[in-house]
């Protein structure tokens, strides 16, 4: 009986083991291309790969100094902003009769303004495409490709916001930063609205279509560190609101 | 008195209704102006065709005809499926055990964390994530470097990169963020000791996984596979990146006709891919709206 125990417990505790070394195994196989990515936007080897050469900033000048990509960011960053303003309005407003009111045709309204996140980004974009083009015949812009990212942005604001009216502040809070993520890194819809205007994803595609180059590892880096920034304040968001209306508290009388 | 009071009523319940609709009014607008009536075109434009670049109101099946005469396009089509089925299964089965380690042996406080550190790489960005790919899989990338500078191969092998196992790998990675959260919250809120009593009780391992876990877990499951095998199927970035001229899906031919200003023949590719997910939605649809699988 005692060497049963034994024999279990040794079992559990190799299961254990086991299922750690998986899960180490997992944040590896999660992270391991992100860090290399990094590693190699330092390493002087122009193949932008192994081995490492020399360590250098080189390629992080060269992308800071390149105009190609000041335009592309100037235009991402126009095109966020536009889509996060109309995502989060029209979001907004679509979510209070949403959550609030008995509707008829609630239901069905719902799973209608939710279909454009189940809708692979190409068709909206194709179909967008063949709407502007063919039908409006509309000079394709930076603000056509506005109306596509939206149609793409706006579900996911509808749907945070509905879930959170009470914490209204911020579940748009949360609406704007996820519209402006998906704004920033939106490719395909772009790709096909935009006209002969370029974002940082289109210009990042057209530079690895033929492979690595290191001047895209330095973006890239940049990029993500960027990302990881923006992430890392939307953690310590709500706890710079909680500490900053606690602090007003004794004044505001608790309105805020 | 009352009799002015009287014709107030209608107008006043009529009020707070159209009330209610108005905020609607501009998701109705941006979603019913561009989203479904260019879908609407879209399945017009497949019925229709082009004739010396201009589209042309001529009702026809010519398009999807065209589409299932030519071998390689059908091949791509069961070959999209293919990578669609076997992506999402390796996602989930690889997500699987994750959940489980994560909820079962980890410690409460530092689930939340290591759960955050999953969704990371789906904060950064999509592009980059395939793109780090190629500095491990490409001709000039790690794997290859690597080989060479140990003197193992002298000439870059091209098997890691450009063909179809190449875009499993790369579109697994993505989704598997996707897969490993949906499961996680439902293996979570899952109660082990049913599992033991069923097998207590005399059930086989096997009976009691599939009687008592896998119904528990079915919502969970089903969220999974929409979310990671929808996304797959019209992918278009991971197999042009990744998969060269063996990796091609059903998204690049979509890119590829419109870009010949074949709008009509696009059209209709694009819905094959808007058809596939409504039979996908269809299948699923009871597992979607079942209370009871929450086990209510």
């Amino acid at each position: 009986m005692a060497g049963d125990v034994e024999v279990l417990s040794t079992r559990a505790r190799v299961g254990r083991l086991g299922l750690a070394a998986y899960g180490a195994f997992i944040y590896v196989f999660l992270f391991a291309p992100i860090v290399l990515l990094v590693l190699f936007s330092f390493n002087a080897n122009r193949y932008g790969t192994f081995p490492v050469t020399a360590w250098t900033l080189k390629w992080y000048r060269d992308a800071i100094g390149n105009y190609q990509i000041h335009d592309a960011l100037s235009t991402t960053l126009k095109v966020a902003a536009e889509v996060t303003t109309i995502s989060v309005v029209v979001g907004t407003a679509a979510a209070f009769p949403l959550v609030r009111s008995r509707l008829p045709f609630r239901n069905g309204i719902r799973v209608a303004f939710i279909l454009p996140i189940m809708i692979p980004g190409l068709l909206i974009g194709v179909s967008l495409l063949v709407l502007f083009t063919g039908s409006l015949h509309w000079q394709l812009s930076p603000q056509t490709a506005v109306i596509g990212q939206s149609v793409y942005t706006t579900p996911f604001v509808i749907l945070l916001v509905a879930a959170r009216l009470q914490a209204l502040l911020p579940a748009i809070l949360a609406g704007a930063l996820l519209a402006f993520t998906l704004s920033l890194d939106e490719f395909i819809i772009t790709y096909f609205l935009i006209g002969d205007r370029i974002t940082l994803p289109i210009y990042i595609y057209t530079q690895i279509k033929f492979g690595i180059t290191p001047e895209v590892n330095a973006l890239a880096s940049m990029l993500l560190g960027a990302s990881l920034l923006v992430l890392a304040l939307a953690f310590a968001l709500p706890q710079v609101m909680r500490a900053t209306r606690r602090a007003f508290r004794p004044r505001a009388g608790g309105v805020a | 008195m009352n009799t002015v009071a009287e014709p107030e009523a209608p107008r006043r319940r009529l009020g707070p209704a159209s009330a209610s609709y108005a905020p609607f009014l501009p998701a109705v607008v941006l979603l019913g102006g561009f989203f479904l009536v260019p879908l609407g075109i879209i399945v017009i434009y497949s019925f229709w065709e082009v004739i010396d670049y201009n589209v042309v109101h001529h009702w026809t099946l010519g398009n999807y005809r065209y589409f299932f005469s030519v071998t390689a396009y059908v091949k791509t089509m069961w070959a999209t499926l293919w990578v669609s089925v076997v992506a999402t299964a390796i996602s989930l089965g690889l997500a699987f055990p994750f959940a489980y380690w994560l909820s079962r042996y980890v410690p409460r406080r530092l689930r939340a964390p290591l759960l955050i550190l999953v969704v990371v790489p789906f904060w950064t960005s999509y592009l980059l994530r395939v793109y780090s790919w190629l500095t491990i899989l490409g001709e000039k990338g790690l794997l290859n470097r690597f080989l060479q500078w140990a003197g193992i191969t002298h000439h870059p092998i091209g098997l890691f990169l450009y063909d179809r196992s190449a875009v499993i790998l790369v579109l697994v990675y993505l989704y598997f963020p996707f897969a490993a959260l949906t499961l996680y919250s439902s293996i979570e809120r899952f109660d082990w000791d049913r599992l033991r009593a069923a097998m207590d009780l005399g059930a086989t391992p096997l009976k009691a996984i599939r009687r008592i876990l896998v119904p528990q877990v079915r919502p969970g499951i089903v969220t999974a596979i929409i979310f990671v095998f929808i996304p797959i199927l019209g992918e278009y970035l991971t197999p042009q990146i990744v998969g060269g001229t063996g990796g091609v899906m059903i998204g690049n031919l979509v890119v590829n006709f419109f870009q010949a200003a074949e709008y009509t023949r696009g059209a209709a590719v694009s819905l094959l891919i808007a058809l596939f997910i409504l039979l996908l939605l269809i299948v699923f649809r009871r597992s979607l709206s079942a209370p009871e699988a929450y086990g209510g």
